[in-house]
């Protein structure tokens, strides 16, 4: 919480400082060691060095940026027609974990819509993908844009009596239906 | 004279960038989570880094080093100018209260306690 208040304070700071310097007259004018004309040279090149060795440095992180993080990105497999809530639950012990194919991982949904997993849950940056299956044969689901068939993606916690459960949730389903679900559990409440 | 006050234009540009920098950034790796993208922070963290650039040629030419801080602080001011006044104007409003305790201490129309 002090950072926004130490960045703030740093700031004026400096553009105070760089301002003066900037504006006012140098000649005739002795240097003192709030305003130097200049260090020696071992500093200037040890200093000089190490500041341009943190600027690459931090240009290449950045330039990398946060979405190359280790997270990846998930093909859900849904059963060819269905529709509804699908609920995905994590680290449950004795479940099987994620298989993975192509670096993605495959979240094949069983016809009650709720799989279990002992993989750990995703966080970060990825594309998800979704389609429905029937046998071997599959096709894709849009997820956005006109014709969009999933909605309300959540993730969560619960803590019950086994320990906390983390899991994800999404609906799918025409634009229509997901409201009227929606409508229908507001009104059973 | 002693080394370090040489080196006062160093390390305050040298301070203020990696703090500046370090807070934007963090501010920028938020976006992951679905915070809403500020272009501005892109322009802040550039300033950062040009006040680093800063920094390095204050050793060398203090007086140029100068004048490109300056434009440094510009480019950071471009996303704390605004960032500041939303804080102080959201700080000094004044709320309205909504519910209140009839009968008892509360006025029912202004916020102030009698």
């Amino acid at each position: 919480m002090i950072l926004p208040f130490l960045s703030l304070a740093l700031l004026t700071a400096v553009t105070l400082y760089s301002a003066i310097v900037s504006f006012r007259q140098t000649e005739g004018i002795e240097p003192s060691w709030i305003f130097p004309i200049r260090t020696k040279r071992s500093t200037q090149i040890v200093l000089g060095i190490l500041v341009l060795a943190l600027l690459i440095a931090l240009s290449f992180i950045i330039g990398r940026g946060p979405r190359q993080e280790s997270t990846r990105s998930s093909r859900f497999l849904i059963p060819e027609g269905y529709t509804g809530w699908v609920r995905i639950e994590f680290e449950v012990q004795g479940a099987p974990p994620l298989p993975m194919e192509g670096g993605e991982y495959i979240i094949k949904i069983p016809a009650n819509g709720v799989l279990h997993t002992s993989s750990a849950e995703q966080y970060g940056w990825a594309r998800d993908r979704y389609y429905y299956y029937s046998g071997p044969s599959t096709h894709s689901l849009p997820d956005s844009g006109e014709g969009d068939l999933i909605w309300g993606k959540l993730n969560g916690e619960t803590s019950g009596t086994s320990g906390k459960q983390k899991y994800e949730e999404f609906f799918v389903g025409t634009a229509e239906q997901f409201k009227s679900q929606s409508k229908e559990k507001e009104s059973s409440h | 004279m002693p080394i370090y006050f040489d080196m006062l234009p160093f390390f305050l540009y040298f301070v203020a960038a990696v703090i500046t920098g370090f807070h934007v950034y963090s501010l920028l790796a938020l976006t992951v989570y679905g915070v809403p993208f500020n272009p501005l922070e892109v322009v802040s963290l550039l300033g950062s880094m040009v006040l680093l650039l800063a920094a390095c040629i204050s050793l060398f030419r203090p007086y140029a080093a100068a004048r490109v801080a300056l434009i440094a602080c510009l480019l950071i001011w471009s996303f704390y100018g605004p960032a500041t006044a939303n804080l102080v104007r959201t700080r000094f409003q004044r709320h309205k209260v909504v519910a209140t305790n009839c009968g008892d201490e509360w006025d029912a129309t202004s916020s102030k306690h009698r």
